[in-house]
């Protein structure tokens, strides 16, 4: 199950196209670490339960540990690396900086990438909304607290 | 780790059927792919060809059609296409209230309705409003199509009526009655739900004109509990609510509940414990359907 | 202070938001192998054959490392008891235990070629419990099932008991838990003719620098443990894990090889310990505490790893911050055939926590008297010994606990807060314990004052997410009057850095912090000499200002100074930094300082499902002084969120050596959902600790009296009392069911 089967795909990440041959068994989250050197999403519980490979495909979150990377041809993927504006954070990275909302950082690429995709979903979520919309992103150090300051403070800073 | 597997991409339910027919029990169809990648990453399935029908032109349709009073969802529609739309939010808010708690939101953008029938893990919500609903699926094969109740595709955990050279194409979802009133309670500490109590209701006059009761993830497989609904229909608001009769009233409907849902001892709870939950969520789930 | 104590930015953040701070897992080392390891099926059984052959002689596969290859070695280690084989030899202990390696050109490879190593196991009996470790005649999981035992006692505790006026006998039991730090155990093995290099994901880099170094035969120089950001350690990257085996395989191989574990792997590698824990405790109808016998038995699985020290720490523990008159503990560390337990948050704590602050406010509920109030009756007050032959009490607790009793708005034991739902019932809890934290002062630091009057801290704490270069970097500009910006902190690279025992136990802000301080001392004491000399005026007519060394109305800036003695642009001035038990001031004697752990918690009981909601939680944590609050409160949240999990869900679950949850969707840790509503940490800062700026050690304290505070909370509730963990909707169920009909409530007035 070889060369014969590869699939030449193309799309967008962090607004640059990239045209790759790949297998398609790929997981999205190998072709981004190992293919493309973006290392920012990680695995971890590998089941789509705790979010650390969360990256958004159409600004939508996936899994990628769980997600065939050809199904992201034609799409726009954006992953941690290019959610700054070059030198300019994006305000959620500022907000989590600000707020103590991470410690180890293994969570981290993921966790502002869904909160991100909440924001542009909901840009004033209530404490509750954002509890109920990040349940799948898990945090084992920070006890959640300035994770939940963080948004709310990113909120205020995307309005603003 | 995901073992190599050759992909096919066809453009038409013929085709695909035709690829499922040709490799058998060696391919699976993929839709979504949150069920099956797991599996698959696990070394719990293992397939040579995975037939990717997400190609198909139409089959992620998610349609109502006023005269009928149908809303047809196809087999690739995701989770999150159900959980935002506002024909389903306005005309079927018992399938989006239900859809916005399934998994997280990753999963549900990406994870199908027909693929999670399909898999019929018994820990799931999604078939419990089904049932609600009386659903239908409608199956191609090379024999031609037919179409079944969603109650009586899904056979038990990770068993359905589908054939390996069978495609679910849509699901068909008739309205509830008009004035129907909902309820659904979701229980667990776990990533996948311990315990999914449906309940739709129509009050009339006080009394329960109409009531469907199905229970989902504490046993084998989703289901329809109708000898407890036949037991409640008629009952009287009044009567149900706070006297010793109706609690024994609650109690029958209760254990014909359990009965029906056949709960079983698992890391969720012991069997017992499920079946207590059962008698006190139908209550709760009652007061919620008829209140106001 | 303008640095220390301000909540400034963290110079590890910007690398961790962008995505770009490396984890071992992102490290690509040239020519590295990728490997996988070959799991043992079974928890206890004999291996007969292992046939690797047909793995070896497939392509990509560079080597294969079973037991035949380690004979010219002796292949056991551990933390202090070397029980551990590098990969089983003759048999397996539990159920994932590594029986053969792989090093292959990628992971499918290595895959492919575990499919084709073949193994004969003879199954033997399955120690499943600490009950079948205990039975006579039983099977052994070693020459014998008792791993570790520690025992202690003053007054006499029989004579003791009979003084009393009642006593209560309980028996608690506590589950195992799982860490789930995000990232698994990974590292990165080298071993060639130089010696060994491994980058790893590691709390204690040089105990992983000494024990690799004595397993392969080299000396200390001759190996070199680099550590990258770590995501999330918890003490499941403590001592040394699955190095060996990496860096054995590497040798097979003879390439660099990379190997990570996934969660299921990792669960297997290292856990808290289970407990049951028997206290008798004596009293007087006034609610003075005469006298306690405690039993300990702990389940520390297939292997030591770290268990004697639990073993001895939970016999710390138990007692809590109470004066005892008299005193025996008597504590057991057994093997079992399930996955090793070692260090995790605040080592024995929770235990002994659990067992002993649930039976205090049994015996406050038995005798009529406000469990706080109890409480504050035995209490040790600083200066107190609390524990003979230690370094005496220097935590206010009492003032600790009144302050988690009014932020969690305790009223009295007879005032439960109200509720309106009609099948809740809701109340507060109070916890309080203390733990012997800090490990050993054993570390050092070098600190190097640049020509341009910039600085480097050179230290090998791991940042582990606990925010430790940020720390550092703070302690060494505060002293060096330098601004934060123009201090760099190099760190846990044991070839580069000076050494550190280890980063747990509280310790790093504390000791290595010290280090810092003195490092940055000595520097000041050189720029002292120079300034008297330039300036022609005796040292005490000199101070320290911006970057300069000031004499009056002059001063000259540091760099100035470093110039002048190299005779041009360039040079440099270091500082040692050396904290040792001799070290002057409170490090003689242990423990370092005394952690408080102190929580409030109210709770909201459905009577009919028996779910659990957490409404509001208070910690509270004697730190001294907080160099920087809000990664310290952020250290007690972390902390406090970890022992809700093991209060409400987790529980690894293993029968007959089946781990029978060895995931995320069937393990299930605390997520956004489980924040409580009111969720408060308080910080004490008397700025009389150890530590620099008078700092001592937090972050473990909260994980210990969540679960007692929990439970206690439950009771007030509900009138009933569970001695058994986690408080699942069913066991709470249960309790009820069986409080009601008579069974349980009893048991909350057991009494001798």
């Amino acid at each position: 199950m070889s060369e014969d089967h590869r699939l030449q795909i193309s799309f967008v990440v962090n607004g640059r196209p990239v045209d790759t041959e790949i297998e398609p068994h790929l997981l999205l989250l190998d072709l981004l670490r190992d293919k493309l050197a973006l290392k920012g999403a990680k695995r971890s519980c590998d089941m789509q339960v705790c979010g650390a490979c969360t990256v958004l495909v159409d600004g939508n979150p996936v899994s990628s540990c769980t997600y065939l990377a050809f199904e992201a041809r034609g799409t726009d993927v954006t992953t941690i690396e290019g959610l700054a504006d070059g030198e300019k954070l994006h305000p959620l990275m500022e907000a989590f900086i600000d707020n103590a909302g991470l410690q180890c950082g293994f969570c981290t690429p993921g966790m502002i990438l869904a909160a991100k995709s909440l924001l542009d979903l909901n840009p004033r979520p209530s404490v509750e909304e954002v509890k109920e919309y990040m349940r799948g992103n898990l945090c084992r150090c920070t006890g959640y607290k300035k994770i939940l300051e963080s948004i709310e403070d990113a909120a205020q800073r995307m309005q603003g | 780790m995901l073992k190599p597997f050759q992909l096919h991409e066809p453009t038409t339910v013929e085709e695909a059927i035709s690829v499922l027919g040709k490799f058998g029990d060696d391919a699976s169809v993929y839709a979504g792919g949150t069920e099956l990648l797991l599996a698959m990453k696990e070394g719990l399935l293992s397939y040579d060809h995975l037939v990717n029908i997400k190609a198909i032109p139409g089959l992620d349709v998610v349609d109502y059609d006023e005269s009928t009073g149908v809303l047809t969802v196809g087999a690739t529609a995701t989770h999150r296409a159900l959980e935002y739309s506002p024909l389903v939010g306005e005309k079927f808010s018992l399938i989006s209230d239900v859809e916005h708690r399934v998994a997280n939101v990753r999963v549900r953008n990406v994870g199908t309705l027909g693929g999670n029938l399909c898999f019929a893990e018994p820990h799931s919500d999604p078939g419990v409003f089904l049932l609600l609903y009386d659903a239908e699926v409608e199956l191609v094969g090379s024999g031609g199509a037919r179409k079944q109740s969603v109650e009586d595709f899904i056979l038990g955990p990770y068993e359905t009526t589908r054939e390996p050279d069978e495609l679910l194409t849509t699901i068909e979802v008739p309205r509830l009655p008009e004035g129907s009133r909902h309820a659904y309670i979701k229980f667990g500490y776990h990533e996948r739900p311990s315990l999914g109590l449906g309940l739709v209701a129509r009050v009339d006059n006080g009394t329960l004109a109409d009531i469907r009761i199905a229970v989902g993830s504490v046993g084998p497989k989703p289901v329809r509990v109708r000898n407890a609904e036949e037991r409640l229909r008629g009952a009287s608001l009044a009567d149900l609510f706070g006297n010793t009769q109706s609690s024994a009233l609650l109690d029958e409907a209760g254990r014909m509940m359990a009965e029906a849902a056949e709960p079983v001892t698992d890391l969720h709870g012991s069997a017992e414990y499920k079946e207590h939950l059962l008698r006190v969520f139908l209550e709760e789930a009652l007061e919620e359907a008829t209140r106001g | 202070m303008a640095i220390v104590g301000t909540s400034t930015r963290r110079p590890d953040y910007l690398d961790k938001v962008t995505g770009k701070g490396a984890y071992v897992g992102d490290l690509e080392i040239p020519g590295m192998a990728h490997a996988k390891v070959l799991s043992s099926p079974l928890p206890h059984a004999r291996i007969l054959r292992i046939d690797a052959s047909k793995a070896r002689a497939l392509p990509g596969v560079f080597g294969v490392l079973t037991a035949h290859e380690l004979g010219d070695m002796d292949p056991y280690y551990g933390s202090d008891i070397k029980d551990r084989p590098i990969i089983a030899i003759d048999k397996v202990r539990y159920e994932g235990e590594p029986v053969a390696a792989v090093a292959a050109v990628d992971l499918e490879t290595a895959e492919a070629a575990l499919d084709l190593i073949d193994v004969e196991y003879e199954e033997l009996p399955v120690i499943a419990t600490m009950n079948d470790a205990l039975t006579d005649g039983a099977a052994t999981v070693h020459q014998s099932n008792l791993c570790h035992e520690s025992h202690y006692e003053w007054g006499n505790t029989e004579e003791g008991f009979a003084e009393a006026d009642r006593i209560f006998e309980d028996t608690f039991t506590f589950p195992m838990v799982y860490h789930y730090s995000l990232e698994p155990h990974t590292v990165i093995a080298r071993y060639d003719e130089l010696g060994i290099t491994v980058w790893d994901s590691a709390q204690h880099p040089f105990l992983v620098r000494n024990e690799l170094a004595r397993l392969f035969g080299l000396s200390l120089n001759r190996v070199q443990v680099v550590v990258p950001y770590v995501g999330g350690g918890f003490g499941s990257k403590s001592y040394i894990k699955i190095e060996p085996l990496a860096v054995a395989l590497s040798r097979e191989a003879k390439r660099p090889v990379k190997l990570a574990y996934s969660v299921e792997q990792s669960a297997k590698t290292v856990r808290r310990h289970a407990a049951s824990i028997t206290l008798k405790t004596g009293v007087r109808n006034d609610g003075s505490f005469v006298a306690r016998d405690c039993q300990i038995r702990l389940d520390t699985g297939a292997y030591a790893d770290n268990g004697n020290r639990v073993t001895d720490r939970c016999a710390d523990q138990v007692p809590g911050p109470y004066l005892w008159p008299h005193l025996t503990v008597t504590s057991k560390g057994l093997y079992t055939n399930t996955g090793a337990a070692g260090s995790f948050r605040a080592i024995g704590g929770p235990q002994a926590a659990w067992a002993s602050e649930s039976q205090v406010d049994m015996i406050a509920d038995a005798l009529g008297i406000d469990p706080l109030e109890l409480r504050l009756k035995n209490l040790g007050a600083p200066g107190d010994v609390i524990r003979q032959g230690k370094n005496p009490l220097d935590a206010d607790i009492a003032t600790g606990l009144k302050e988690a009793a009014k932020g969690v708005g305790w009223a009295g034991r007879g005032a439960k807060p109200v509720t309106q739902e009609k099948e809740t019932k809701r109340g507060i809890g109070l916890a309080c314990s203390v733990l012997n934290a800090g490990a050993s002062p054993t570390s050092t630091a070098l600190v190097r004052l640049h020509a341009d009057g910039s600085a480097t801290a050179m230290v090998s704490t791991v940042e582990v997410g606990q925010g430790s270069k940020g720390v550092m970097a703070q302690i060494a500009a505060e002293e060096l009057c330098i601004p934060l910006e123009k201090v760099g902190v190099v760190a846990s690279d044991t070839a580069i850095v000076p050494y550190d025992r280890s980063t747990g136990a509280s310790r790093s802000t504390t000791l290595v912090g010290l280090a810092v301080q003195l490092g940055a001392k000595e520097i000041k004491q050189q720029l002292l000499d120079l300034a008297s000399k330039h300036f022609e005026a005796p040292e005490d007519k000199l101070a320290f200002a911006d970057s300069s060394v000031v004499f009056g109305q002059e001063s000259i800036t540091y760099a100035q100074l470093i110039r002048q003695m190299f005779g041009g642009p360039a040079g440099e001035l270091m500082g040692r930094g050396y904290v040792t038990p001799q070290t002057e001031g409170p490090l003689k004697g242990l423990p370092v300082f005394w952690e408080m752990a102190v929580v409030g918690a109210e709770v909201e009981v459905n009577e009919k499902t028996g779910a659990i909601r957490v409404l509001r939680l208070v910690s509270v944590s004697d730190i001294g002084k907080a160099i920087n609050p809000k990664q310290a409160e952020g250290q007690d949240e972390g902390a406090a969120m970890q022992g809700i999990g093991h209060t409400l869900f987790e529980e690894l679950i293993y029968e007959d050596g089946q781990l029978l949850n060895p995931n995320l969707v069937d393990y299930r840790v605390p997520s956004f959902e489980e924040v409580p509503d009111g969720f408060e940490t308080i910080l004490i800062e008397n700025e009389d600790g150890p530590g620099p700026f008078g700092a001592k050690g937090i972050g473990e304290g909260p994980i210990a009296a969540v679960a007692p505070a929990i439970a206690n909370a439950v009771f007030q509730a509900t009138g009933v009392r569970i001695k058994e963990l986690p408080l699942t909707p069913e066991r709470v169920w249960r309790a009820l069911q069986a409080g009601t009909s008579g069974g349980h409530k009893v048991d909350a007035l057991t009494e001798g």
